[in-house]
């Protein structure tokens, strides 16, 4: 050959074997899209850049669930496969979202709160060390829907997460030794801890569960380097429990006033109010605030606790360094129907006017999409994304929910056809945001019951609810929906209807291809913008948990959610209820009656990819 | 002699139940609608006897009246005989004083009745009754909630104010009766009902369950104190207050085994741990009048009698027997005395 | 002696024996103070070793079990002490199902009522000293008819409130078994 023709052939089998490279593999790339006009936006002060990480519950603290990676796209999806799985040895319901940090899998299991980590560089991904809090048997025996985790937190080196019987925990990521261990909540007086902890600003913000047992509800901040307590805010109680001070300005006047944790209360019922702190929190550094969202006021029967029951059922942004209150928002004043406010905030940035707008974007459990000003509390809009029977709407001058009178539960008489029913529209499991689509991709439920209320007798320890309830499928008649909400529009763009309620959270990913599963165990990857099935591979059980994606050690995208069926909607596998009695698991075994049928309890890791 | 122990113990039954338990009249004259009440009552007697009256006289008349001759040959030919005019007349007269008898009746009876409805019209005072197997859930509602207050087998009143009181059931229908003040009106499971009146007299009433409700029926009363205004916000404000922390060390022991032993599963002490809603209330119990709904008057006695076996004094109810060794039993009354 | 003597004293003797029968309807509201220091401790079915038989049934066992007014009152209790608030109307949530036929820790009236008094590994609370030993075997009489063993004659035959399980005069017959799938 001529030295030309070589030279030729040579640049030729480069440009051939870069375009073939280029062609089999795109490598993941980070791509955040810039807002386009009209469409809501990643919040700039709360998203920083995708290092293809998940160290957090909500992928980052503006709580998007969204991952910049981009490997997996409609056109491929459907060879998506398993990689490796794991056994996490626990039955009991499967609510958190494996972390992934820089090659190492953390994994927290419901009761007994198991940490593992799992070593992503080696093939099958062995288990380096495992951690077992050993948290007190008899906590399970106040865990009101399950004795789940819903998960942990990766910060500074450390795995940060929380046990049922009410301690925090910090592990070192590397050694698996204990660095502290914190007692939080109190077992005896019915508090146990599900959620999963936040670290913000050198803070793990920590809160506690137990609305149903007449606990009295809060949020603590433990310094992260000690675990020492830094502030303690309840959710009830005079203002100075409640860390209510001068910066406090809510928006609406309903919620203005002196002491409204006790006013707004028969007197001492607040000391068994509930509120408790047992769902998602996310922050915006940039305000420096932290905003979360209080459970039911306890009992159920709202004719023990007349009066607005202030500060339960509703959202309050807080100074992560100091707790005070800087504003709150009752979103459902004196509820009814176990309308917790605990759901994921997700923060956005929306077009207004000539610039942008920071906004809190919020699925609630009374039904309404919730768009409002993050600065002030102020709700721009509030739009049922389901059949609502219980209440009219929102006034948006008073901020105030307008009930149905017709549906108020009184003692003694059954109110039929309540809907949401007390899962809400959507209940803790998180929806996800894409910015690339502007969506907010909803998973939730179509729900409606029926119920009675009676006086609850209070002894600490034991359930404090007065009420029996039944569900059943809302209109349709099928008891889940996975929607995909545009918050510009404010109406859905496309749904898709799911016969069991869809109890898992959702993944969205730059690719535009959006992950959730099923009860029975379907884990679905469906087009961001169309809700085209694209593939679905059946688990072993019944899916709840986070999904996630990350980039692993080779470069490549990875899909990973743990399967194992529980929770409140699970109740009935994994507790191995009597579905005879349809108030079994305060109503919703008579909704999954069927789910025994379905699938079966258990506790898998399952990790995707595409061939490489 | 079997006789004479007999009568000495009822009289002094009797005697002992002077404070509160005669105070439970129709004719007390206490309330508005119970004055209504009477003034119908003395119309009706007035019509009824002066009728009744006249009906025995025209009887006794009939009965004694010689038979005049000719009249037993009278026989029915088929043909119309002209009737007495006298008779005529009096029948007639008897028809139209009838007829206006009822007719003034029912205007009466249509008077007290709006004049009953009016005043209730206007209610000042709200309360919920919540009535349970065999005692009497009260809760003063007020329109700032934080100030609602809840009590039991006791209502205070203030004179003079138009009272109406939500009546509702945790389980059977009893029935909610001071005769001093108002008419009966059933508890009904499920349903709410009401009654409203207004108390004029100063005093101490007694109330009592009307419609059989169980075993102890018989023993679910409760009184009815009426007060000057300022006294009864007073007693309001008095009952919104916590429990005094026990001061003698017996009283602490009480309180240790009330607020963590079986009592604190069924009662409530404000500004302690027990918080129990099957039973009464017990943040003021010392300040009622009676015990268990009517059934023994307050008194240290009582009291000790009562914690120490409720069964063998109103057995059936739902306070059980808690077999209290007597350093417990002395502890527990000694706490409950100070819950003043 | 005339027929009709004979039947009116046949007739007396059938009523005198049927009152005997009537212990279903006995009321013990005055029964004897029980005392906290009388053992409770009915094992669970387990294994003896070098043979032997099982704990024999403690002699209260027969004042509750097929005790009418014993059950109502149970009832009651269950649902005031909040029973419902975990196990439901015998289905189960946070506790479990107890209208089935699985006793992990026995299903014997005196074993139910162990287990209320002494609570449970994994989270039954312990009742002894919060509730009387009358009322905890009171309840275990009620618990007993959630899986439908006491006599039809005995037990309710309405539910009351929102439509939940069968009432208690259908609820089948379920044998009590010592067994353990509901593993927690």
């Amino acid at each position: 050959m001529t030295q030309m023709s070589r030279f030729l052939v040579s640049v030729g089998s480069v440009l051939l074997l870069c375009s073939l490279a280029s062609a089999c593999q795109r490598k993941t790339t980070e791509t955040t899209p810039a807002a386009a006009p009209g469409k809501a936006a990643s919040a700039q002060s709360a998203v920083s850049a995708d290092n293809g990480n998940w160290e957090m519950p909500g992928k980052n603290y503006a709580s998007t669930r969204f991952s910049a990676l981009n490997e997996i796209t409609p056109a491929n999806a459907n060879r998506l496969g398993v990689v490796f799985t794991f056994s996490t040895a626990t039955t009991h319901g499967f609510e958190a979202p494996p972390l992934v940090v820089d090659g190492t899998m953390y994994l927290i299991t419901p009761y007994p709160n198991y940490l593992y980590a799992l070593d992503l560089t080696q093939p099958g991904a062995p288990a380096k060390w495992v951690f077992k809090p050993k948290p007190a048997a008899a906590s399970q025996g106040v865990a009101c829907c399950g004795p789940v985790n819903r998960g942990a937190a990766y910060s500074n080196g450390r795995i940060i997460f929380n046990t049922l019987d009410g301690f925090t925990i910090s592990v070192d990521a590397k050694s698996g030794q204990q660095v502290w261990r914190t007692a939080v909540a109190n077992m005896q007086k019915g508090e146990t801890i599900t959620m999963a902890p936040l670290v913000a600003a050198g803070k793990v913000l920590v809160g506690d569960s137990g609305g149903e047992m007449g606990v009295r509800g809060s949020l603590t901040a433990l310094d992260e380097a000690t675990g020492k307590v830094a502030w303690k805010a309840f959710t009830t109680g005079p203002d100075k429990d409640v860390l209510i001070g001068p910066r406090f300005k809510p928006f609406y006047p309903m919620d203005r006033g002196k002491d409204l944790g006790v006013k707004s209360w028969p007197p001492d019922a607040w000391k068994t109010g509930g509120g408790t702190v047992w769902g998602w929190i996310s922050y915006d550094p940039g305000l420096g605030l932290i905003y979360y969202g209080t459970s039911n006021p306890g009992p159920w029967n709202p004719d023990q606790r007349p009066g607005d029951n202030k500060w339960t059922a509703g959202i309050f942004a807080r100074d992560v360094n100091t707790g005070e209150a800087v504003w709150f928002y009752q979103s459902t004043p004196h509820d009814l129907f176990d309308y917790d406010d605990i759901n994921e905030s997700i923060l956005a940035d929306i077009p207004w006017g000539n610039g942008r707008r920071p906004v809190l974007l919020r699925p609630d459990r009374n039904g309404y999409f919730y768009v409002m000003d993050r600065r002030t509390g102020q709700v721009l809009s509030a739009t049922p994304y389901g059949y609502i029977n219980t209440t009219r709407g929102i006034d948006l001058r008073s901020g105030r929910l307008v009930y149905a009178a017709e549906k108020e539960p009184k003692p003694g008489r059954v109110v039929r056809n309540i809907c949401p029913a007390s899962p809400g529209m959507k209940d803790w499991n998180p929806a996800a945001f894409s910015p690339a689509t502007g969506l907010v991709y909803i998973p939730h439920n179509n729900l409606c019951q029926d119920q009675v209320v009676m006086e609850a007798n209070y002894i600490s320890g034991t359930p404090f609810v007065g009420a029996d309830v039944k569900m059943y499928a809302g209109p349709g008649g099928n008891r889940g929906v996975f929607t995909a909400w545009d918050p510009m529009k404010r109406r859905a763009a496309w749904e898709i209807k799911e016969d069991l309620p869809v109890w898992s959270p959702a993944l969205a990913t730059a690719g535009n291809v959006v992950f959730y599963g099923t009860m029975d165990g379907w884990f679905k990857a469906v087009d961001a913008r169309s809700g085209r099935l694209l593939w679905r591979f059946k688990a072993g059980s019944g899916i709840i948990g986070q999904p996630i994606s990350y980039r692993g050690p080779d470069g490549h995208q990875y899909i990973a959610v743990v399967a194992g069926v529980g929770g409140w909607a699970g109740a009935v596998v994994a507790g191995k209820l009597d579905t005879r009695d349809p108030t079994a698991a305060l109503g919703f075994v008579n909704a999954v009656k069927d789910l025994t049928t379905k699938t079966t309890a258990g506790g898998m890791l399952y990790v995707f990819a595409l061939p490489h | 002699m079997k006789t004479k122990r007999v009568t000495a113990a009822t009289l002094t039954l009797q005697l002992g139940a002077c404070s509160y338990q005669t105070y439970q009249s129709d004719f007390a004259n206490a309330g508005v609608e119970d004055r209504q009440f009477l003034i119908l009552f003395w119309i009706f007697v007035a019509v009824c006897v002066a009728m009744y009256v006249l009906v025995i006289i025209f009887l006794i008349a009939g009965i004694a009246r010689r038979r005049r001759a000719g009249d037993a040959n009278v026989v029915e030919t088929g043909r119309h005989h002209q009737s007495h005019p006298l008779l005529r007349g009096g029948l007639i007269g008897w028809a139209a004083l009838v007829s206006t008898g009822l007719v003034g009746l029912a205007i009466a009876s249509f008077f007290a009745d709006r004049t009953m409805a009016n005043a209730a019209a206007n209610e000042k005072l709200s309360i919920t009754v919540t009535g349970k197997q065999w005692w009497w859930d009260i809760q003063y509602n007020a329109a700032d909630v934080s100030k609602t207050m809840r009590t039991a087998n006791e209502l205070h009143l203030p004179v003079g104010v138009p009272v109406r009181i939500l009546l509702r059931s945790d389980d059977v229908i009893h029935s909610f009766w001071v005769p001093s003040f108002v008419g009966k009106q059933d508890l009904i499971p499920g349903r709410d009902t009401d009654v409203s009146f207004t108390p004029t007299k100063v005093g101490i009433f007694r109330g009592q369950c009307a419609e059989f409700c169980g075993v102890e029926h018989a023993h679910m009363a409760f009184v009815v104190d009426v007060e000057p205004y300022g006294d009864f916000i007073k007693w309001w404000e008095r009952q919104l207050q916590e429990a005094q922390p026990p001061s003698t060390p017996l009283a602490l022991v009480g309180y240790n085994y009330v607020t963590t032993r079986e009592c604190a599963t069924c009662h409530t002490i404000s500004g302690t741990p027990a918080g129990g809603r099957v039973g009464p209330d017990l943040t003021h119990l010392a300040s009622r009048h009676s015990i268990a709904a009517g059934t023994l008057p307050m008194g240290e006695g009582n009291l000790y009698g009562w914690v120490a076996d409720p069964q063998s004094i109103k057995p059936g109810s739902k306070m059980p027997t808690v077999d209290l060794e007597p350093n417990d039993l002395h502890a527990v009354v000694a706490y409950l005395e100070t819950l003043k | 002696m005339s027929s009709r003597f004979r039947t009116s004293c046949a007739f007396a003797l059938v009523v005198a024996l049927a009152m005997t029968g009537c212990n279903r309807e006995e009321r013990h509201s005055r029964s004897k103070p029980l005392g906290e220091t009388v053992d409770t401790g009915a094992s669970p079915d387990t294994i003896i070793p070098g043979g032997g038989t099982p704990q024999p049934l403690d002699p209260r066992a027969a004042l509750y079990d097929n005790n009418s007014p014993a059950i109502a009152e149970g009832q009651q209790l269950f649902n005031k002490m909040n029973c419902v608030g975990c196990h439901s109307h015998g289905g189960g949530g946070m506790g479990p199902a107890l209208m089935d036929d699985e006793w992990r820790y026995g299903g014997r009236i005196d074993q139910i009522a162990a287990t209320i008094a002494e609570g449970r590994p994994n989270g039954m609370p312990s009742w002894r000293g919060k509730l009387t030993e009358d009322q905890i075997w009171k309840i275990a009489a009620y618990v007993r008819t959630l899986s439908g063993l006491p006599s039809k004659d005995v037990v309710g035959s309405r539910s009351e409130g929102i439509s939940g399980p069968t009432p208690q005069t259908l609820t089948p017959h379920q044998q009590p078994r010592p067994s353990d799938t509901a593993e927690q």
